[in-house]
């Protein structure tokens, strides 16, 4: 699995993850037993379609549902955020892993105004309002977001939707944390709006020397972001690799299927499109006729 | 005598649809198109564009301020009663979301079966049944699925049952509105080679509206882009994809993300310094 | 999905309480809801048949026995006339539960109707069903039951119409809420370009997904309802002296329920049993027959 040179030690490392939800029928076991490293400065993405159990990897990294029975290790700079206490794994959210969430609107306080957001992981841990004020107006501009100091003062509903997302990106890393993770945090944008946030968040990772986790769904995203790809597919990482070597010649049969299913404007127009990554489509139908 | 060949099957004339409140703007923005027989009309654009409006317009569910909807040849926006109703009858639509596309209280042989009940094409009802067991056959769906209820499908399944459902009045043309964006890659692979079939083997005609560039490339010969209402590049997919004449049109297919490694970093070295000053112009 | 409607309940957490599953919104049934379920089959059953289970003539007066204590010849004693208040509480069960269902069946009819004709007649239409629904809200049962009391004769028909003519206009609010939502879903527009009629449209598909919220209210309200008749009954106006209803029974035991507690305890317990069964039933019902809950997600 871990045939890609290491840059060090890892700061983010999940190591036999297993997470399984209590549900009518007994235990459900989403994630089965997930590795995966991300090392300072590196970008890595994990794709999969609806139900892979990418993201709720990514939500386990920061412990984000209470109802979730995890076994296995994620260690954040070596300490393991599953054997932390509550108020251990808050000093690690925002500290020092940022998380970005798909839809901006609903991670957003609608009745606090962007900057009284923005500051707040810098107000709990102390900082004077003017230099969190300072630091977030700094932040904004770098983000593009125009006129900074004045939207500062702003609600989040007078923002559109990509900027709102700038928003949300820059409340996750107001704190200068180590880790990153953004979970489909482009898949509610239009085309271009998407193509800036990517270009912004790459950036801001660079600059900070960030360790990033992208969950995403788009294998186009995955090709102009990250350095190396994760598959995941129930549960588990199928195949897993630099972005080159996995696109170019990817080794497991499901990442072939997933790449061969997406159109590409270039291809031939109307080419039969790979569905072999359809887990053959069953109807899945229970005795009393409830879905799966 | 081919005179009904040469007229489009669908013509949309200078289409304008305001909506009261948000201080008048225009949803849609005399917009004109045309679909041939046989030919599918991809509809681009970003949210908001109107694209969807002008879809809903086509397929009567909105009526529009003015301009007209020409099926056929015969205006729509002014008919009334029987004659629309089987004009009406030659467009169908397929929704975005087949989660709530579908009648949560109807049988799948409901579902595909109430069109030719409404319309009278096949009263008998134990025919309609052998003709509901065929289309869901043309959709790439077993028999054995008749009398489910549309919660025990996959989102995939059930957009393939709302396809079964507009083709069995038999139209013309079927307007798509965004009918793969909430579906997985793979899933959305087989949809999209089934409207192929559908194409290849009932000469179907399309009006496809996406915001998916590729998905439109992948499907439809003919493409117009929308922006704030307006189109502002109609043409062959050939001309708009390799060489687009509005601005619009390269800066959106410049943010297409392609699943290509090495193109994606080439285009990122050429975008840097185009992008920085792009970045203070989204505003409000 | 996003579309849950909120169904507005008055005890939607008593079920939770009973089951002990914070949010049981799978729609298992669980031994509560057997039970509740259980109780009020047998109220209804009891409401057919009640009479002819009455082991004794429930208005046979015999003063020798007035006031008997349950034991085993009445097993729930007799009340101030000497009558078998067993008998008398099945009897009654059948008076109070026909009149709850007229006046919820009543209600609804009219609540449905006119509640969609204000959701689907466009503007005009709906503001001036939703105008006569206020005045309708803004008048208390009991005092349109005791104005009709006071023109008809005081009657259990005369309750009946007072509690239907005062219930109807919340089901029409409701209804016209339910519809509105539903008016706009996806697949009524899918129905719309299919080229349905207009009949066939409310009939088949708005109606059907917008009314099992109202479904669970009536259910609800049957509780609610009971209990208005048997308060109308022991003021006077509703089911009059000697006839077995369940609230007239309490009403006409006032001045003995210190010195014999039976007199009030079974009927006032069959009230209350047959209310929480039906509340019960209700929010077992409401979870029951949303197809968006049940299937989670979506």
């Amino acid at each position: 699995m871990s045939g890609h040179p290491t840059q060090g030690t890892p700061l983010l490392r999940i190591q036999d993850l297993c997470v399984s939800y209590p549900t009518p029928d007994g235990l459900k076991e989403v994630v089965r037993g997930v590795d995966l490293s991300v090392s300072r400065g590196e970008r890595v993405a994990l794709v999969g379609e609806s139900g892979s159990g990418k993201s709720v990897t990514a939500r386990s990294v920061l412990r984000l549902d209470s109802e979730a029975r995890t076994s296995g290790r994620v260690l954040i700079d070596g300490q393991d955020v599953l054997e932390m206490n509550s108020k251990e794994v808050r000093r690690v959210r925002g500290a020092r892993a940022g998380l970005v969430f798909q839809d901006p609107l609903a991670s957003l306080n609608p009745v606090k105004t962007v900057g009284w957001q923005i500051t707040q992981p810098l107000r709990i841990r102390g900082m004077g309002r003017r230099e969190a004020r300072r630091r977030a107006v700094d932040l904004l501009g770098r983000l593009g977001v125009a006129d900074p100091a004045r939207r500062f003062d702003d609600y989040p509903h007078q923002f559109s939707g990509g900027m709102r997302q700038r928003v949300v990106i820059a409340i996750a890393v107001i704190a200068e944390p180590q880790v990153l993770i953004a979970d489909e945090p482009t898949t509610a944008l239009d085309v271009q709006v998407q193509a800036q946030v990517l270009e912004l968040l790459g950036e801001l990772a660079q600059e900070k020397d960030m360790a990033v986790l992208l969950i995403t769904h788009d294998l186009g995203i995955v090709a102009g972001f990250a350095q190396r790809v994760a598959v995941m597919r129930d549960g588990k990482l199928v195949e897993e690799g630099d972005v080159d070597r996995v696109y170019a010649s990817p080794r497991h049969p499901y990442t072939r299927a997933l790449l061969d299913a997406v159109p590409r404007i270039g291809d031939q127009p109307g080419r039969r499109l790979g569905t072999a990554a359809a887990t053959a489509d069953p109807v899945s139908v229970s005795p009393e006729g409830e879905e799966l | 005598m081919n005179t009904a060949e040469e007229t489009p099957l669908l013509e949309a004339r200078n289409l304008v649809k305001t909506f009261s409140g948000r201080s008048g703007t225009r949803a849609v923005n005399d917009v004109s198109f045309t679909v041939r027989r046989g030919e599918a009309l991809g509809l681009v654009g970003e949210s908001g564009s109107g694209k969807s409006t002008t879809a809903r317009c086509v397929a009567g569910l909105l009526h529009p301020d003015s301009g007209q909807v020409l099926i056929a040849g015969q205006d729509v926006t002014r008919a009334r009663g029987r004659a629309l109703r089987a004009t009406r009858r030659r467009i169908q639509m397929v929704f975005q979301d087949p989660y709530s596309s579908l009648n949560p209280r109807m049988t799948v042989a409901d579902l595909v079966g109430e069109g030719m009940y409404v319309h009278g094409i096949e009263p008998d009802r134990v025919r309609r049944r052998d003709r509901t067991v065929e289309l869901l056959e043309t959709v790439g769906m077993g028999s054995e699925h008749l009398d489910r209820y549309p919660r025990s499908f996959s989102g995939g399944q059930r957009q393939r049952i709302a396809i079964a459902r507009a083709l069995a009045v038999g139209p013309d043309l079927l307007i798509c509105d965004e009918p793969v964006a909430s579906l997985d890659v793979s899933v959305q692979a087989q949809v999209l080679n089934l409207f192929g079939d559908l194409r290849e083997k009932l000469g179907l005609s399309l009006l496809f509206i996406a915001h998916d560039l590729a998905v439109v490339h992948h499907l439809c010969g003919r493409v117009a882009v929308m922006n704030s209402g307006r189109v502002v590049e109609q043409g062959d997919r050939e001309q708009v994809y390799t060489s687009p004449r509005h601005p619009y049109t390269r800066a959106l297919l410049d943010a297409v993300p392609v699943p290509d490694p090495a193109a994606e970093r080439a285009r990122a070295a050429g975008r840097g310094a185009v992008h920085t000053q792009n970045h203070h112009e989204e505003k409000r | 999905m996003s579309t849950t409607t909120p169904v507005p309940t008055r005890s939607a957490g008593l079920r939770n309480l009973l089951t002990r599953k914070g949010g049981n919104k799978q729609g298992h049934t669980t031994f509560v809801d057997r039970a509740a379920l259980g109780v009020a089959g047998l109220m209804v059953l009891l409401a057919l048949v009640g009479p002819y289970l009455a082991p004794m003539d429930p208005y046979a007066v015999d003063l020798a026995k007035s006031l008997t204590p349950p034991g085993s010849e009445h097993w729930m004693g007799t009340d101030a006339n000497g009558r078998d208040i067993l008998s008398r509480v099945l009897a009654g069960g059948r008076t109070t539960i026909l009149a709850t269902v007229a006046v919820i069946a009543v209600a609804t009819v009219i609540g449905t109707l006119i509640g969609t004709a204000a959701a689907l007649g466009g503007r005009i239409v709906d503001e001036i069903l939703m105008r006569i629904c206020d005045v309708g809200l803004s008048l208390p049962a009991i005092v349109v039951a005791l104005g009709l009391a006071a023109a008809m004769g005081p009657s259990l028909q005369s309750a009946v119409i007072a509690l239907a003519a005062t219930w109807w206009p919340g089901y029409a609010r409701l209804v016209r809420t339910l519809v509105r939502e539903t008016r706009d879903a996806e697949f009524v527009e899918s129905a719309r370009v299919l080229g349905v009629s207009r009949t066939r449209l409310v009939l088949r598909h708005v109606l059907p997904n917008s009314l099992s919220a109202l479904y669970v209210q009536t259910t609800l309200d049957v509780s609610a309802v009971m209990l208005v008749i048997s308060g109308l009954s022991f003021v006077g106006v509703g089911a009059q002296v000697p006839a077995s209803e369940w609230g007239a029974m309490i009403a006409a035991s006032r001045d003995t329920a210190i010195t014999a507690w039976w007199t009030v305890l079974f009927p006032g317990l069959a009230i209350a049993l047959t209310a929480i069964a039906f509340n019960l039933v209700g929010d077992w019902l409401r979870v029951r027959t949303d197809p968006t809950l049940r299937t989670g997600g979506r």
